[in-house]
């Protein structure tokens, strides 16, 4: 009898907390906002025109203490540019097998071209897909923005586009959230 | 060497309350690095002249009211020196210079190619003010400027320490970068062939061959030296167009390596990044090439990585005809057993061409002797003579001369070589010994080139052919060579001349003067000594004494009677039997048929032979005709040595790794297929087969005596023609390698001003020279000084390709016609 | 206009510029008759030991701004060595305010030809060189007219005069640098290099002019050659100060009334040679002043009195130079005038070292903004860490006397700067766009 009590009282227990407020993450459905600063995702800003402000100068691969980034570089040429200014990035891949989110890169950054996102969903099933590519890691093309190859449209020289730097951010808002750099979901649905 | 050293003057000084000992006249700058004292420099090189321009160095010594460069200062007894580390004055100096340096200098750092390895940045991250207190304009100029299709000019890095001027200037003797304007505009550039425009303007909206084609460049700077300004230049201001953006001196692994073009031997140091050479150096071997290099060697490398590459065996399909790709054991299977049926059948020829390592030219050597049972083995892919096969004979073993010899000679004499163009830096050591040393060079050749100029040479004119008699008879080598340490430079392009290396031979025996041989090739001595010819063992040991044979014999493990004691055929007897089937198999390793005299002959010989094994790297005329095609490992993926043309060892390490074998390691499997033991596996293995060798007992060969012939007299609207390669040319070696080729000499037919004025054909006017073959077409250069009757072509540049198009060599009398008609 | 003092006329003493005055002086005919080459018959004669002694024991030092004694100069050359020596007339009259050597070879040019000629005997030379300012046209020609008209008389060429001494003399036109102007980079010019000073040593006495050794000496010092072998050594001595013997032609420009070239003794005060030219310009009152040019530091009126001798101006913390007395008024900004002084070093510099190509670029950058009233406080400690750190560092003396007019000008004229820096003075220039650190 006693026995049959304490069964009901551990049902009892169980079916209180039905009601009660859960104290878990309620993860992938609810998401808890991040602190600003969160150290996510990498992401390689662009120029207001769309063209690329990494100049492939591979200081974020120097700085990195987990040897996570590689660089190669390339000469922008007239018929084909994809940064203001002579260099750019041909090659562009950060390795998140290795990286640690320290944010030494975003330190090295000389154009501001590499920042952090708060983007954090980077589990994948293979150590392949682990390695973003420059496709990957650059920031989707928002308004007036063009897909480069394309010529300077700031300006005539690359000063253009670094005189006016502070007050040219480039974006790179949203840029964790281009649809075609996530993983949908078991159901097909993209994680909003 | 032996000789002891002079007893020079001492003076004893303090260098940081550091008391040293120095030689007299040393600068201070010398001095403090020897203790151990970095003085901060950015102008100073050792192997310049000081200049004192960029005033980085300034050391406080007692007694003076102002600071000293210490890069001019020389010692002097009692003086009492004190650098930044001691006294403030000097650290004070410094620290303003850097900063006068900096003021106007951009800070695109990332993206330029120094950074990284930039002695301005180092020195202002060690020694600079954390705070710029510049608020106004830096000077601003285009960039980059192209002053080559090679270096780019950014002339808002330079800071003027005009190390690339002087460098031109006084090493290389190419003085066509120097600088312009003055004051802060004062910037370095290259020559303008107009005065009322400023070429850079136009280069930088033009570029350069606009610049040129306008005739704004008369003369952009295309020296054969350029790459060593680039690598001094001791901030960004020029770089090399093929590395500009590829990598970051961080991520590259840099490696001692040798380089594999000529044979100067120099040392070089290659840069790569995740298995792909990105750059290469010139390394630093006082000995040897001290710290330049050409831009051949430093430029000309992809041809390693081309898109023909050979990475995997291939065997000629019996029911297709074609190529196809084969496992190793299917290929060397099929080799092994080709080459057993052409042994039996009436003998097997193996041609090694001049680009091998000493072990590797081993390997050959053993291969053909041991497996093959044959002495039909030779290296030269030239023009060639029995005479010379002899010539080489006497010549295996001994090493007379260094570069050191150069500059103690009070005279040099070249003959059939043309050291500027086919050993560069043997020409710089001549360059540097007749300007520091007064060293007389004198040539015999048929006309002044640039390279005899710029060593203030004298020229002994001489028609092609008739340098034996030059030899034999001017009273002037005679004189030059009979001086104590007098040295006789004889080219491999004397072997075209009958009686020429004989005459050489007998000058220096007569004289007493040392010789020395010069190929072109870096592998080409390493052969001579590894036993690459039909009448050598390796060592130097001639192939007709016993004695010799004896102990190669006993190296090897042979029965007496193993090795044949009949002299093998040459190149060109082995292409000739190949080709009316005396031979019935080649074993063929690089070897280009285009470089042999007859290349027609050459690739019928490589049609017809009944079975042809090759070795290669890239897909070539020989491959292409092979049976099987067995992929051996570029210079950067193997170990080895190379002899220089003074026979100095020039040991190299594998720069990347990677599968492909080296010759001596195929040849191994080879022989091990045919039931042979080579032991060349790998490349110590062979070292220490050679080692073992040891010196020979038996006696050397005895230099050739074959008589001078009377040159041709050419008839009219004929001349004799003179012709050797070019540095920058269309060898394979340099395939890829654009930015290269738009720094080479443009092909031009030189004729003296006789020949022109009876032609009709002024300088710049095309010229045809023709043979019953073909004809060759180039603009007319006339020459102040040149035998008369002569007609001079590039062999292998682009649109005078000698051997392939008119089928002749130096010494063969050929059409020659105004214009472009036939 | 006032009279001169009778203490001030007595310092004129017209040696070189005596004959200026003459109709036609600059004839050979004139200069024969107003006793010419009659120094040079009388030193032909002498033994060229006893000719160098001669210029030794009287004193005589280089008029070209650095007043190294002539005569040691000379006795530098060595002898019996084999090789050729020559003589180089350093013409190449540039240094802002200084005005003597042109109008003396306008003037006078026979005087100049028979200093070449007698010098190059003393130094056994057979060649002489005349390197002469490229802008000087008219002097040139007058020059080189001279020179033939001696060639034709005898006077150059194979065996002068029957003495068995030859000598040949060219007048070389420079293409207008102010650094050829230094002897060493005067020798790459002439040599038909670019003009940019050569290391030292080797000193141009043992490896000069193609390398080979050579007098480089001043217009004014060779010319004042005839007079001495003519008056003898003591009577030169008897003008000038016991160090500095003998006279200078003073170029003085500026706010007086009578500007132009008067010849004293050394050790005559500005507040005499002020007398000379008439006084100060009605309405004007001395400010600032430099003593031999813009690389000799300024002065103010509190050094009227100090001797225009090498040692009294070194005394004061200046130096003689080329005697270029520039006068400037309370009219006149020191702030302006050493921008533009600094201008023309910037403009001159030939670029060579590091410090002085840099440097002025630097300081001209920084005046103008302060001339712009743009300038801050710390702009004036950065001038002068800019000077400290130029001053003595440069390759050549060009970076060194860039520092004096800066340096000098700040100690003397501080509130000046600071008129402009904190807007108590209009701006001359209008605002330039600032950059900020980069």
């Amino acid at each position: 009898m006693g026995q049959f009590i304490g069964t009901l009282k551990g049902f009892g227990v169980t079916f209180s907390h039905m009601f009660k407020k859960v104290v878990t993450e309620e993860y992938p459905e609810k998401r808890v906002p991040l602190a600003p600063r969160y150290h996510g995702r990498h992401i390689l800003n662009r120029h207001p025109d769309g063209l690329e402000k990494c100049i492939g100068c591979e200081l974020c691969a120097w700085a990195c203490p987990a040897d996570a980034i590689y660089v190669e570089g390339a000469d922008n040429t007239d018929e084909e540019r994809y940064s203001p200014g002579e260099r750019y990035a041909s090659t562009y891949q950060i390795n998140y097998a290795r990286c640690i989110f320290c944010g030494l890169c975003i330190e090295a950054c000389p154009t501001r071209s590499l920042t952090m996102s708060n983007e954090y969903e980077l589990a994948r099933d293979s150590r392949q897909d682990l390695i973003f590519t420059k496709e990957q890691l650059l920031a989707p093309l928002l308004s007036g923005m063009e897909q480069p190859p394309h010529a300077m449209y700031l300006g005539d020289s690359e000063k253009d586009y670094y005189l006016s730097g502070p007050t040219n951010p480039g974006s790179s808002a949203g840029a964790e959230k281009n649809p075609a750099h996530r993983i949908a979901d078991r159901d097909g649905k993209v994680a909003q | 060497m032996t000789e002891v050293a002079k007893k020079v003057d001492t003076v004893k000084l303090t260098i940081d309350g550091i008391e040293v000992e120095a030689a007299k006249g040393e600068l201070v700058i010398r001095v403090a690095e020897r203790i151990g004292i970095a003085i901060p420099r950015f102008c100073d090189h050792p192997l310049l002249d000081p200049a004192g321009a960029c005033r980085q160095c300034l050391v406080d010594i007692e007694g003076q009211r102002k600071p000293s460069a210490a890069c001019t200062q020389t010692v002097a007894d009692g003086m009492v020196v004190r650098t930044q580390l001691t006294s403030e004055v000097a650290k004070k100096a410094q620290e303003g210079i850097l900063e006068f340096l900096l003021i106007n200098h951009p800070l695109d750092c990332p993206m330029c190619d120094k950074g990284g390895e930039c002695p301005l940045q180092n020195q202002a991250l060690s020694n600079g003010r954390e705070e710029s207190r510049f608020h106004e304009h830096k000077r601003e100029y285009t960039k980059p400027v192209p002053i080559s299709s090679q270096v780019l000019l950014d002339r808002e890095r330079c800071v003027l320490c005009q190390r690339c001027t002087r460098f031109s200037d006084e090493i290389a003797g190419d003085k066509f970068i120097d600088l312009m304007e003055r004051g802060a505009d004062e910037q370095i550039g290259v020559f303008s062939g107009r005065l009322d425009v400023d070429p850079a303007e136009v280069v930088g909206e033009t570029g350069l061959e606009g610049a040129i084609d306008a005739n704004l460049l008369d003369a952009p700077f295309n020296s054969y030296f350029s790459g060593n300004t680039v690598q001094i230049c001791p901030v960004g201001a020029l770089t090399g167009a093929q590395y500009r953006f590829r990598a970051r001196p961080f991520d590259l692994v840099s490696s001692p390596s040798t380089c594999e073009h000529c044979a100067a031997g120099c040392s070089m140091r290659t840069d790569h990044r995740r298995g792909k050479v990105m750059r290469r150096l010139a390394g630093d071997d006082p000995q040897v090439n001290e710290e330049w290099n050409c831009d051949k060697g430093r430029w000309a490398f992809q041809y390693a990585t081309a898109f023909d590459r050979i990475t995997e065996p291939m065997v000629r399909d019996p029911k297709s005809g074609e190529l196809r790709k084969a496992s190793w054991p299917e290929a060397l299977n099929a080799a092994a057993e080709g080459l057993l049926k052409a042994r039996t059948e009436g003998g097997v020829g193996v041609l090694t061409g001049g680009r091998l390592t000493v072990e590797d030219a081993y390997a050959y050597a053993k291969f053909a002797r041991v497996v093959l049972g044959t002495n039909d083995i030779d290296f030269r892919s030239r023009p060639l003579s029995q005479e010379e096969t002899d010539f080489l004979t006497s010549v295996a073993g001994k090493f007379q001369v260094t570069y050191s010899d150069i500059e103690a000679a009070p005279d040099v004499v070249l003959v059939g070589l043309e050291a500027e163009e086919e050993c560069p830096i043997l020409f710089l050591r001549l360059r540097k010994a007749a300007n520091k040393r007064g060293t007389r060079v004198t040539s015999i050749a048929p006309f002044v080139t640039r390279g005899l100029e710029k060593v203030a040479g004298t020229l002994v004119p001489t028609v092609p052919g008739a340098e034996a008699t030059a030899l034999a008879e001017s009273a002037e080598v005679r004189a030059a060579l009979s001086k104590p340490g007098a040295l006789l430079f004889v080219g491999e392009r004397l072997a075209e001349t009958p009686g020429g290396l004989s005459a050489a031979a007998r000058l220096a025996a007569e004289t007493g003067a040392r010789l020395a041989w010069v190929p072109r090739r870096a592998g080409d001595r390493g052969a001579v000594e590894a036993g690459c010819l039909p009448t050598l063992l390796p060592g130097g040991r001639s192939l007709v004494e016993p004695a010799a044979r004896g102990e190669i014999g006993a190296a090897w493990g042979l029965e007496v009677g193993d090795l044949s004691e009949r002299p093998g055929r040459d190149t060109l007897q082995i292409l000739d039997a190949a080709r009316t089937g005396a031979l019935k198999g080649l074993v063929v390793a690089g070897v280009d048929p285009h470089d042999l005299p007859d290349p027609a002959a050459a690739e019928e010989a490589l049609e017809k032979v009944g079975f042809l094994v090759s070795l290669e790297l890239r897909l070539s005329a020989v491959s292409r005709r092979a049976d099987v095609v067995l992929p051996v490992a570029p210079a950067v993926e193997k170990s080895g040595s190379y002899l220089d043309w003074e026979g100095r060892v020039r040991p190299f390490d594998a720069v990347l790794r990677s599968a492909a074998m080296t010759d001596a390691r195929v040849l191994d499997a080879l022989a091990r297929q045919l039931g042979y033991q080579l032991g060349t596996a790998d490349t110590l293995a062979v070292l220490k087969q050679i080692g073992e060798l040891g010196e020979t007992r038996a006696p050397r060969a005895a230099a050739p005596t074959v008589d001078a012939e009377r040159v041709a007299e050419p008839g009219t609207g004929e001349a004799v023609l003179s012709t050797w390669h070019q540095l920058i040319d269309l060898g394979a070696l340099q395939d890829g390698d654009e930015y290269l080729a738009g720094t080479a000499r443009p092909p031009v037919a030189r004729i003296s001003k006789a020949t022109a004025a009876a032609l009709g054909v002024a300088d710049g006017e095309p010229l045809n020279v023709s043979t019953e073959r073909g004809r060759v077409t180039l603009p007319a250069a006339v020459v102040d000084v040149m035998a008369p009757g002569v007609v001079w072509l590039p062999t292998n540049s682009p649109g005078s390709t000698v051997r392939r198009t008119l089928g002749v060599s130096s010494g063969a009398t050929v059409r020659i016609s105004a214009g472009g008609t036939s | 206009m006032t009279t001169p003092s009778k203490e001030a006329l007595a310092k004129i003493a017209p040696v070189l510029t005596k004959r200026w005055l003459s109709p036609d002086a600059w004839k050979l005919s004139v200069y024969e008759r107003l006793d010419g080459y009659t120094g040079l018959k009388k030193a032909l004669k002498a033994h060229p030991d006893d000719l160098i002694q001669l210029i030794k024991d009287s004193g005589l030092r280089g008029r070209g701004g650095a007043g190294f004694p002539t005569g040691m100069k000379w006795g530098f050359i060595p002898q019996n060595d084999g090789k050729p020596h020559y003589l180089v007339v350093n013409a190449d009259e540039g240094e802002p305010g200084t005005c003597q050597d042109l109008p003396l070879m306008m003037a006078d040019p026979h005087s100049l030809i028979e200093g070449v000629i007698i010098a190059s005997y003393a130094i056994r030379a057979n060649f002489a060189a005349i390197y002469i300012r490229g802008e000087a046209i008219h002097a040139a020609r007058r020059l080189r007219q001279a020179v033939d008209d001696a060639r034709a008389r005898g006077y150059l060429g194979r065996n002068i005069l029957g003495s068995g001494f030859d000598l040949d003399v060219v007048v070389h036109s420079g293409a207008g640098a102010y650094i050829c102007g230094e002897e060493t980079a005067l020798l790459d010019s002439l040599e038909g290099y670019r003009g940019q000073p050569r290391l030292r040593p080797p000193f141009p006495a043992t490896h000069g002019l193609y390398n080979s050794p050579t007098v480089v000496n001043n217009v004014e010092t060779i010319a004042t050659v005839p007079y001495i072998v003519l008056g003898g050594s003591a009577w030169f001595r008897t003008m000038g100060t016991e160090k500095s013997p003998g006279t200078k032609i003073f170029s003085v420009s500026g706010r007086v009334v009578q500007p132009g070239q008067y010849e004293c003794g050394l050790g005559v005060t500005l507040r005499q040679l002020i007398e000379l030219c008439g006084g100060m310009k009605p309405g004007h009152n001395l400010r600032f002043w430099t003593p031999g040019g813009s690389s000799t530091p300024l002065l103010t009126d509190e050094h009227l009195d100090a001797p225009l001798d090498f040692e009294g101006m070194m005394g004061v913390g200046t130096m003689l130079g080329t005697a270029a007395v520039q006068i400037f008024s309370d009219q006149d900004c020191p702030v302006y005038a050493t921008y533009r002084w600094i201008e023309f070093y910037h403009h001159e510099s030939c670029g060579k070292c590091t410090p002085c190509r840099e440097g002025n670029y630097w300081m001209k950058g920084i005046l103008r903004r302060i001339l712009s009233g743009q300038g801050t406080h710390a702009d004036l400690d950065t001038l002068l860490d800019a000077c400290d750190n130029l001053l003595g560092r440069s390759f050549c003396a060009l970076g060194d006397g860039a520092t004096s007019p800066v340096t000098s000008s700040i100690k003397y004229f501080k509130q000046d700067y600071l008129d402009y820096i904190e807007g108590r003075k209009a701006p001359m220039f209008s605002p330039g766009e600032l950059v900020g650190a980069h």
